[in-house]
């Protein structure tokens, strides 16, 4: 007994993390087909640098997860990886913690890209993050059960309520971040908003009310959208969609090229894209998501970590993710390019239309927190806890009072 | 008096050994058990965001304390908790009553029993999680068809999304886990019994209700006891469950205290904040634990002695 | 009670403790695509898919040898940090005894998230965080008592003549300790280990907090975290759960009498 000491400290040392430094490395998701794209972008790009290695290190696909992973990794100063991929909505909680470089020095051709993506990216007037690609919400109807997409969001609904398939329009509704994107577009299609240009929380407004009695009223009084959706995510309303049993469907573009798949897709063919329809008064509006590329404040070397930025965010290479993955490219000229037209499967100019009136989530340090607290909240007066105004009421008080806390309130300023 | 000494220095020289045998476990639990619960305690009284390095650790008093008692979800959080705890404890006791009743009469079923009794008690809580939530996710669920075919719904129900039927698979879960558990533990009570009592009520013309009422029941109270404060115990604790099955949701209608304080601790990095909630679930489950070690512990521990 | 349904009840009792894992089965053997409509009471025709895409494409011998390397890690060093202390509680008279059990109780009812923080800047500080070891330092906060606890019982039932015997030779309390007790205890011994490698193959919290990416998460925190980006596929969600019953359900049949008297003797865990 006595020898099994030692013996179990080496077992246990011999499992620490191997500290062999790659010349580059790379945090991004792994999985799938962006992952074989990945990998073969990173191929070339290593190709046209002799002697430079990247390594790809694969992190978690839950994005709480990987937000926690990447915190811990920079919270302990590491100097690895060096290029982080971020979704659209951390930026300003990395770059005020200091955590990531500023690109200015570096020169990038910030506009190039989409105007909303680099604001997003834009913490105290500088630019800390280049747009991979971009993610909208939008609205997918069947061709063969209507002529054409709903123009409002009141013919949405009554549409969606008509007898045919079990469900009518369906969306990402459980209690995470992709609810608050889809409140954020019925928002706007209302003319509410969450924070105002001076970074007060006016989500507690009548426009918001509205359109939160408009989503639950859908649910529970017209039946338009059924109760399921209070636990779905992306994929739940994308495999109702692809069975046939809903007539709308509200998600990502990432849905196209596997909806249009015949082998496992009953609507392949039969299905459109178009913007989210607004109310009178109120504006089209789809959430922009997508993610950034960054680097690591602590980083041995940003100027091969800001090359291999650039490449990955270089127009051919954003073309053969469009291809492959169906995600839409962040520069808005490349919706000019052929190869764009062929690989989007719907029309490039209303692709580029709703990209570009693509509306930012708030730009914060605390996003996480304040996006929590609506997430609740929201959550709350869909599944008929709290009516919509008592519901967005609380929300609000919370978000100021956490706002203030943390001295981000609009009197304060930061 | 020479044997006094000798006996004295032999008792002190066996304290000597007790001491240095214990020594290596009990460094080890004040490593990982008594020193960070004093760091929660001295961490919930500054304020310390690791989102925020440049707010450093300040002293903050009880602020995190009051902050706490004024956020409607945590009062919410605690409410579930308990009603969590309640409802597990009673369920799992009274059935497990029931089921060692009958097993304490049949003696060749309680070899598979016991098999059948052991597996979901050993099984990971995030399968026993995932298995429940399985059944009820969806409209053609294993819970709604089941109910479609006993005629007991004509439209599906969306379990997940209600703020009281949410508790049905958590609840059902955890009685599915823990009551064949709890039977054992009542059983080795029950069989504790000296059969004579019964035997002599049967005697006297007891009907078997009263002898149940008049004799079992008290003989098997504490066995009872154990399993209810050891389950309560469990409950106030839950996170595996609830983080698996609905995440808190719809709303934050099934959230526990232990999640509040895991998203307060892990998702948003507020330590000084988290360890406060945390502080106030240690609080909770040692004063159960108290009142455990006074009721049966002792008994345990005088038994120990003797 | 009519002769019937207590003659049932057994029956039904095991029905129900199975019933959800055969649903599983069912579903880990069917398509995905069907599994959104209703899960049939047979699988026709069965798919093998899940389990392959599960060794394959997921790596799931990632997370079953992190869980296998942290298990057996944290029960052998709870036994040998653990026997000598419940040796010395089951055997030796001192002042103070009741205190320490009563010490070893309390932690054992610890919630583990009142530990979470201290932990968390603990092991970063070490540097352990996202490491094996990391992972085998908290879990000795249940291992620990766990084990005590449960080998208290088991010293105390090993014969006290052979041991006085052999003190009576000349040998010290440590040799008799190694010499006579523990080859005697021995099957006690390896219930315990069993159980305490049980409670650390099944924690969930611990590992959810102190790993951080998929190279070292163990067994309960990869599946729970199992989803693509937009996906729950719960057909491998379910062939992973079964995956992870396995060693468990081979601890139960191994051990189950042992685990029950040792159980409801000690009353560890409820």
């Amino acid at each position: 007994m006595r020898g099994l000491l030692p013996l179990l400290l080496l077992a246990l040392s011999a499992c620490a993390r191997p500290s062999a430094a790659p010349a580059l490395t790379l945090a991004t998701s792994a999985v799938g087909r962006e992952g074989a794209l990945v990998q073969a972008q990173l191929a070339r790009f290593e190709a046209a640098h002799p002697g430079l290695r990247v390594e790809l290190r694969s992190t978690p696909d839950e994005a709480d997860t990987r937000h926690q992973l990447f915190v811990h990794w920079l919270n302990a100063h590491a100097s690895e990886p060096d290029v982080l991929q971020l979704d659209v909505i951390w930026t300003p909680e990395f770059a005020a913690a200091g955590w990531i470089l500023p690109l200015d020095r570096f020169e990038p051709e910030a506009g190039a890209f989409l105007p909303a993506a680099v604001e997003a990216n834009t913490w105290r007037g500088q630019l800390f993050a280049l747009p991979w690609f971009v993610d909208v919400g939008m609205l997918y109807w069947r061709t063969d059960l209507a002529a054409r997409p709903p123009d409002d969001l009141a013919t949405l609904a009554a549409e969606a309520a008509q007898p045919g398939p079990p469900s009518g329009f369906v969306w990402q509704g459980a209690r995470y971040e992709g609810l608050v994107t889809v409140f954020l577009e019925h928002l706007g299609g209302f003319g509410g908003r969450i924070l105002d240009d001076g970074g007060r929380v006016v989500v507690d407004r009548e426009p918001a009310v509205r359109a939160l009695e408009y989503m639950r009223d859908s649910i529970h009084v017209q039946r338009a959208v059924p109760a399921d959706v209070l636990s779905w995510q992306e994929e739940h309303a994308r495999f109702a969609f692809q069975n046939g049993s809903a007539r709308f469907m509200r998600n990502w573009p990432y849905a196209v090229p596997l909806l249009s798949d015949p082998a496992q897709s009953k609507v392949a063919g039969r299905f459109g894209v178009a913007p989210m329809p607004a109310a009178p008064g109120g504006t089209s509006t789809a959430a922009l998501g997508g993610s950034q590329l960054a680097i690591n404040a602590r980083s041995d070397q940003p100027e091969l970590a800001y090359a291999l930025i650039q490449f990955l965010v270089a127009p051919a290479q954003m073309i053969e993710r469009a291809q492959v993955a169906g995600q839409y490219p962040s520069r808005p000229s490349l919706y000019d390019d052929a190869a764009i037209r062929a690989a989007l499967a719907i029309p490039a100019v209303e692709a580029r239309a709703i990209v570009e009136r693509a509306v930012a989530r708030p730009a914060t340090p605390v996003y996480s927190e304040l996006s929590s607290i609506l997430q609740v909240h929201l959550h709350r007066a869909l599944t008929r806890q709290a009516e919509p105004r008592a519901a967005l009421g609380t929300a609000a008080v919370e978000m100021r009072a956490l706002l203030s806390r943390s001295g981000l309130d609009a009197e304060g300023g930061w | 008096m020479t044997r006094g000494r000798a006996f004295t220095a032999l008792r002190r020289a066996e304290a000597r050994a007790a001491w240095g045998f214990m020594a290596p476990a009990l460094g080890a639990m004040a490593l990982v058990a008594a020193g960070p619960i004093a760091w929660t305690a001295w961490e919930s009284v500054h304020l310390h965001d690791l989102r925020m390095p440049w707010l450093d650790r300040p002293f903050v008093g009880l602020d995190n304390y009051r902050e706490a008692l004024a956020t409607p979800r945590l009062i919410a959080a605690a409410g579930h908790t308990a009603v969590f705890a309640i409802l597990t404890v009673t369920l799992e006791v009274v059935a497990g009553l029931g089921l060692a009743l009958v097993l304490h009469h049949r003696r060749r079923a309680r070899g598979v029993v016991r098999a059948a009794a052991l597996l979901p008690w050993a099984l990971p809580t995030v399968v026993v999680a995932l298995l429940w939530r399985f059944a009820f996710e969806g409209p053609a669920s294993v819970a709604n068809m089941t109910l479609a075919s006993l005629n007991l719904a004509d439209q599906p129900v969306a379990w997940l999304s209600g703020a009281v039927t949410a508790w049905v698979p958590i609840v059902l879960a955890d009685a599915w886990r823990m009551t064949p558990f709890v039977a054992l533990l009542i059983l080795a009570g029950l069989q504790q019994i000296d059969p004579a009592l019964h035997e002599a009520a049967r005697l006297d013309g007891a009907s078997p209700w009263r002898a149940f009422c008049a004799i079992t029941l008290p003989l098997v109270a504490p066995a009872l006891l154990v399993a209810a404060l050891f389950r309560a115990l469990d409950a106030v604790r839950v996170f595996d469950l609830v983080y698996v099955l609905t995440g808190g949701g719809p709303g934050a209608a099934t959230e526990p205290l232990s999640l509040y304080a895991f998203d307060a601790l892990m998702r948003h990095l507020r330590f000084g904040y988290g360890s406060a909630i945390s502080m106030g679930v240690f609080v909770a489950s040692f004063a159960g634990a108290l009142v455990w070690i006074r009721l049966m512990g002792q008994r345990a521990l005088v038994r120990e002695e003797a | 009670m009519t002769g019937t349904a207590a003659r049932l009840l057994p029956v039904a009792v095991v029905i129900a403790a199975l019933a959800p894992l055969y649903v599983a089965l069912v579903g880990s053997l069917t398509p995905d695509a069907r599994l959104f409509q209703s899960v049939p009471l047979v699988p026709t025709p069965l798919v093998w898919d899940h389990y392959r895409a599960l060794f394959g494409t997921r790596g799931f011998w990632v997370p079953l040898g992190n869980s296998l390397v942290v298990a057996v890690a944290t029960t052998l060093l709870a036994l040998l940090l653990g026997a000598p202390c419940a040796y010395a509680l089951a055997r030796l008279r001192f002042r103070g005894r009741a205190i320490v059990l009563a010490l070893v109780l309390a932690v054992s009812m610890l919630p583990q998230i009142s530990v979470v923080p201290p932990l968390f800047l603990f092991l970063r500080e070490l540097g352990l965080i996202d490491t094996h070891a990391g992972l085998v330092l908290p879990y000795l906060t249940f291992a620990m008592p766990l084990t005590i606890w449960f080998l208290v019982t088991v010293f105390r039932q090993v014969p006290l003549e052979i041991e006085e015997a052999a003190m009576m030779d000349g040998a010290s309390r440590l040799v008799a300790f190694r010499r006579i007790v523990l080859p005697l205890a021995a099957p006690g011994l390896a219930t315990t280990a069993l159980l305490t490698f049980l409670f650390s193959w099944n924690e969930f919290l611990f590992a959810l907090t102190f790993t951080l990416g998929p190279e070292r998460h163990t067994v309960p925190v990869a599946i729970a975290l199992f989803r693509g980006q937009y996906q729950v596929p719960w057909g491998e969600v379910l062939a992973a759960a079964l995956v992870a019953t396995l060693p468990v359900a081979l601890v139960v049949l191994v051990a189950q009498r042992r685990l029950v008297s040792g159980l409801t003797a000690g009353g560890v865990k409820g």
